[in-house]
């Protein structure tokens, strides 16, 4: 699910995908589900209990360098989980794994999905003042401050990106979820 | 999902008419309450939930069905969020909430479309 409103960016990625893509422009999931970045990775199994939450992990190493987090031990946990049903964690743990949602944080996505209706329908002050409102509710929440760099005209890979990147991590890496693991 | 209604704000809280409470948000107001089929949510305070005899507070609904709510006083846009109690199935009882989505061809599909099946959901963007 692309948490995201680039139809065409996404569409650029997914050449030869053949599992299925959803587009959740609306950040609909990152309130149903708490996500606060991405990737974010869910396992849900045949009767829709959800048997690894949010969990950060990354399908690549494309940013390996950055992260330090490879991908090859979560997709041997994902293999593990398919063919033995192994899961990664405890109920018991799992079910303690993810934070709600504060009101800010509720409020930073309310905010977030008027802003982005503003801007689609040409109101460009209407969207800057509810996304900053947005950013003032969570600022450290991934989904609502990066999500809208690009619609702000502002490079989510640059400079904006380090700071808030910085500040995160003076904020102690809040993630909902599991967060990841530095593997070198 | 949007919708667009004729509303007023008066001190930050939209008003509207009581007949468009179904449409927009599929709960209607009847002498047991608030109500959505046979579910009914008591009104303690209908004097905080209507300021007249025609009129409700949607910021005040949603507060009810327990839905966060957002409004733009400029622009009288509000955001009504999902149940809360969709996401405490996630993180506090495990379940996954249903949820539908458009593909890249712009056709629906739903976690249901999957059942019986093991579902990786990964969450990404271009961002």
């Amino acid at each position: 699910m692309a948490i995201d409103e680039n139809v065409e960016a996404i569409k650029g990625a997914a050449e030869g995908i053949t599992y299925p893509i959803l587009i959740d422009a609306e950040h609909l999931l990152t309130e149903t589900y708490a996500i606060s970045n991405v990737p974010t990775v869910i396992w849900i199994d045949e009767h829709n209990n959800i048997v690894q939450p949010n969990w950060s992990a990354f399908g690549t190493d494309t940013f390996v360098e950055f992260t330090g987090v490879e991908s090859g031990p979560q997709k041997d946990l994902v293999r593990r989980w398919v063919t033995h049903n192994e899961p990664m964690m405890e109920p018991a743990a799992a079910a303690e794994a993810v934070h709600d949602l504060t009101h800010e944080e509720e409020q930073a996505r309310l905010y977030f999905r008027i802003a982005a209706k503003l801007r689609r329908d040409g109101d460009e002050d209407g969207a800057e003042r509810n996304f900053a409102t947005a950013v003032e509710f969570a600022p450290h929440d991934w989904t609502i401050r990066r999500a809208a760099m690009p619609l702000r005209g502002k490079d989510p890979f640059g400079e904006d990106f380090m700071t808030m990147y910085g500040e995160w991590q003076e904020a102690g890496s809040p993630y909902h979820g599991v967060p990841s693991v530095r593997t070198r | 999902m949007s919708n667009t209604i004729d509303t007023a704000l008066l001190a930050g809280g939209p008003l509207l008419p009581k007949a468009d409470l179904g449409p927009v948000l599929g709960w209607q107001l009847k002498p047991e309450g608030l109500c959505q089929g046979d579910i009914c949510v008591p009104v303690h305070d209908m004097a905080a939930l209507c300021p007249d005899d025609n009129t409700v507070d949607l910021l005040a609904v949603a507060g009810l069905v327990d839905r966060p709510a957002a409004v733009d006083e400029t622009t009288g846009l509000v955001a009504i969020g999902a149940p809360r109690a969709s996401r405490r199935s996630a993180i506090n009882d495990l379940q996954a909430p249903e949820f539908t989505l458009p593909d890249l061809d712009g056709s629906l599909a739903s976690l249901s479309d999957f059942a019986g099946k093991k579902k990786l959901l990964v969450a990404f963007s271009s961002w």
